[in-house]
């Protein structure tokens, strides 16, 4: 931008040459292809793993539990993470008119987020994981994320003290609030203590742990795939449509109102769960509130549009955009009415939220990623695009496949949350049996492995069409820009206060960072407090050393993903499962295991519901003993031996997070997991079980699995805590 | 249900305190952004990304300007 202030004149400014470090931008598109690829295919897979459970091929590192957390993975942090690394870096060196601050950070930063990435695909396979979604990866690669988030902003923010703009365009203000927020989210939420190189146990623990989780989970969602992509919309649209964006006004309120409420709305994933009501509550009335940021950027983006409807026609770019706007509007308008209690009560648990969360990552990601590489590759190749019409093929390929996926899930989760609640006029379910919910819902397990296949060929057609693309382009050589230097010729005389503060990076991140914090600090409250309103329990004990192996058995094995753990307090519900769950019970659980998805029932009150065979035959082939069943085999827990010697480093390590084992149970932890899996063993091997199975993890499993719920069931009525006493 | 939230609801000057400090702030950027005289700033700044650097030569790769 030339200075407003027309008096100076040119020859008293400093004129500048530079260039643009655009092979670190080419580097990040690619490995976004790559990783896009890889992260559609594994959707696929777990899709048709879900229509058919035998395409999980009966392998621990190919089952549903382990890839399911890979997908989401590579979908959020490698594909959407290195688009959004392409696009900032892309955009950020021209609104500033400045190279990056340090090319050798830059490079640092590309190969450290690979290495991230494939050590994701290397250990979660393996089933090492925290068991916290979307936040799966071990400690050692937390730190490392740390690291390389810091050179991503030493890069970025470099970059701006060295800029020649003095004007900080609202597209930097987004990716500001991304690299700050991300930052504390992920440290927030990772604070774990090690047990191994590959296992640790988070600092949390029950509702304390959900609700960090939840904060982070939903602002994963808030602040990886909403923020930056709408840095990117505010810098890309306006390029590709030649216009400038509809309404600078309404992006700066855009941007304050987003970054202010999105932090507080993470409470809306726990609504009827134990968490306290002012906190669901609250969480609920923010989400709803969300509506009126997220539409305004919606339509700040379309009324850019004005003028070129024409072109969206003709040119694949910014039809892609001009759709994925509209999907952001659509799944924004969905996610706040999800978030209503009444709504909740039905859609939470089902198959509703993935066609939600896909809406979002399909619709919204996806289909601006793809508009930005239309834009981005002819740019960088020096070329035009190799094909409109194969363009044009992938953007019916994918929206169509979309709507399969959207449009089966919606029906599948109305449909199944509708048959849990189906009582008779004597109050009994019409629908006793789990197991028939499930059945109904199959064939729309179809319809979604179809359209997600859909989506892959259209992504795989970008590819092509990518490539071809780049392949017929020339690397010329470098272009050299000049602007003048960033001196007080530039500055605005009277101007007004936000307007001076647009052009104080720093003062802007503080401010950026104190929005948020403001949010999180209230809805951290409850976890600090928790001590106030959780009235502890004297019969709920902690979990035996062998229940303790199980549960890191069920955590590996990623049950939480087709599990929850917490009854909600809905009619329904409690005759279903059994007493709603209160928040003294999980006090122990370093992680809470309360789930998001009910693919199969709830766990929370499955102890010594069925006898150990049962569970042996059901870990062996679910088909046994539920016909009809989709759960994968885990026959592998029947040949893997139990790793005693872990056991005291475990409890020891769960000890000093405050729970409240003994020294001589530590010491003694070996020999009493020994004892307590010889006497399932031995009741197992009255049904002609081998003696040998006394030392696989099947046992300790089933130890953790006839442990749960146990202690609250089976306490005196006058012990259970009274639900307004609890909260002081 | 309603009734049950609000009787758990023991913390009420939190989601008060939040409500004060958005809506002042709210209330503050919203003036200074609809101010008339910042409208010609505004309309500048949405130029940005429409304004490139300008491009003067360009040199080989792996030399440094």
């Amino acid at each position: 931008m030339s200075s407003p202030n027309g008096s100076v004149p040119a020859s008293n400014r400093r004129l500048e040459t530079f260039t643009y470090d655009d092979q670190i931008v080419k580097w990040f598109v690619i490995a976004t292809v790559i990783w896009g690829a890889v992260a559609l295919l594994l959707g696929v897979t777990v899709a048709f793993q879900l229509a058919d459970w035998r395409v999980n091929l009966g392998l621990p590192w190919t089952t549903f539990g382990r890839l399911r957390p890979l997908h989401t993975n590579a979908a959020i942090f490698a594909f959407c993470g290195n688009a959004i690394f392409a696009g900032i870096y892309y955009s950020h060196q021209r609104l500033l008119k400045a190279r990056l601050f340090n090319d050798v950070l830059s490079r640092v930063h590309f190969w450290g987020w690979q290495f991230i990435i494939i050590l994701a695909a290397i250990t979660l396979p393996l089933g090492m994981t925290t068991g916290k979604e979307y936040a799966e990866l071990e400690w050692p690669i937390d730190i490392l994320i740390t690291l390389i988030w810091v050179v991503f902003a030493v890069n970025f923010f470099g970059t701006i003290v060295r800029r020649r703009e003095r004007h900080i365009y609202v597209a930097i203000w987004f990716y500001i609030a991304t690299i700050i927020t991300v930052a504390v989210l992920h440290i927030v939420n990772s604070v774990e203590l090690p047990v191994t190189l590959t296992k640790s146990y988070s600092l949390y623990s029950g509702v304390q742990d959900a609700l960090v989780q939840w904060w982070y989970g939903h602002n994963a969602v808030a602040f990886f795939l909403t923020t930056p992509f709408l840095g990117l919309m505010y810098y890309f649209v306006p390029k590709a449509a030649n216009r400038p964006v509809y309404s600078y006004r309404l992006s700066i309120i855009h941007f304050w109102s987003l970054v202010f409420i999105y932090i507080w709305a993470g409470p809306h994933h726990l609504l009827y769960t134990t968490l306290p009501e002012w906190a669901q509550t609250l969480g609920m009335v923010f989400s709803v509130a969300l509506w009126m940021p997220s539409w305004g950027g919606m339509i700040n983006g379309l009324m850019t549009l004005r003028g070129v409807w024409d072109k969206v026609r003709t040119e694949p770019g910014l039809r892609f955009m001009a759709t994925s706007l509209t999907f952001y509007g659509m799944s924004t308008f969905e996610g706040p009415l999800l978030s209503i209690k009444s709504v909740n009560s039905i859609a939470h648990f089902t198959d509703w939220i993935p066609g939600h969360v896909h809406s979002g990552t399909i619709g919204w990601n996806y289909m601006l990623i793809a508009g930005i590489l239309f834009y981005l590759v002819p740019k960088l190749w020096n070329t035009e695009l190799y094909s409109k019409r194969l363009a044009n093929i992938q953007f019916w390929l994918a929206t169509i496949g979309l709507l399969f996926y959207v449009i089966s899930m919606l029906v599948a989760g109305i449909t199944q949350s509708l048959m849990w609640r189906a009582m008779d006029d004597a109050g009994r379910l019409i629908y006793p049996n789990f197991i028939e919910t499930v059945i109904k819902i199959v064939p729309m397990y179809w319809v979604r492995a179809i359209g997600g296949t859909l989506v892959l060929i259209s992504f795989i057609l970008m590819i092509i069409n990518l490539y071809r693309t780049a392949k017929k382009g020339k690397s010329g050589p470098e272009a050299v820009y000049e602007a003048y230097a960033l001196d007080d010729y530039s500055l605005e005389a009277g101007a007004a206060a936000h307007r001076k503060l647009e052009g104080w990076p720093m003062i802007f991140a503080v401010l950026s960072l104190i929005a948020i914090l403001v949010g999180s600090a209230i809805e951290i409250v409850p976890s600090l407090m928790s001590d106030n309103y959780i009235t502890k329990i004297s019969a709920i004990k902690p979990y035996s050393p062998l229940e303790l192996y199980g549960r890191d058995v069920y955590i590996r094995e990623g049950c939480y993903l087709c599990h929850s753990q917490t009854v909600r307090a809905i009619p329904h519900e409690v005759i279903r499962y059994g007493k709603a769950s209160e928040a003294a019970e999980f006090v122990y659980d370093h992680p809470f295991q309360w789930g998001s998805k009910r693919t199969g029932p709830d766990l929370a009150r499955v102890g010594k519901k069925y006898p150990h065979m049962w569970h042996y035959k059901h870990f062996y082939d679910p088909r046994e003993v539920t016909a009809g069943s989709i759960m994968p085999n885990y026959k592998w827990l029947f040949d893997k031996k139990i790793d005693y010697s872990t056991l005291p480093k475990k409890m020891a390590v769960m000890k000093q997070l405050g729970v409240p084992y003994t020294d001589e149970e530590v010491v003694t932890s070996v020999v009493n997991a020994k004892a307590q899996a010889v006497e399932i063993a031995g009741e197992l091997a009255q049904s002609g079980v081998p003696q040998k199975i006394v030392e696989m993890e099947v046992v300790a499993l089933i130890s953790y699995m006839q442990r749960l719920g146990v202690d609250y069931t089976s306490m005196p009525e006058e012990e259970a805590p009274i639900a307004e006493a609890e909260v002081k | 249900m309603k009734q049950a939230a609000l009787s758990h609801f023991d913390l009420p000057w939190l989601p008060i305190t939040a409500l004060i400090i958005f809506v002042v702030c709210f209330a503050a950027y919203l003036y200074w952004t609809f101010k008339k005289d910042n409208k010609a700033n505004y309309e500048q700044a949405s130029q940005i990304p429409l304004e490139e650097a300008k491009s003067v030569s360009s040199i080989k790769k792996g030399h440094t300007v």
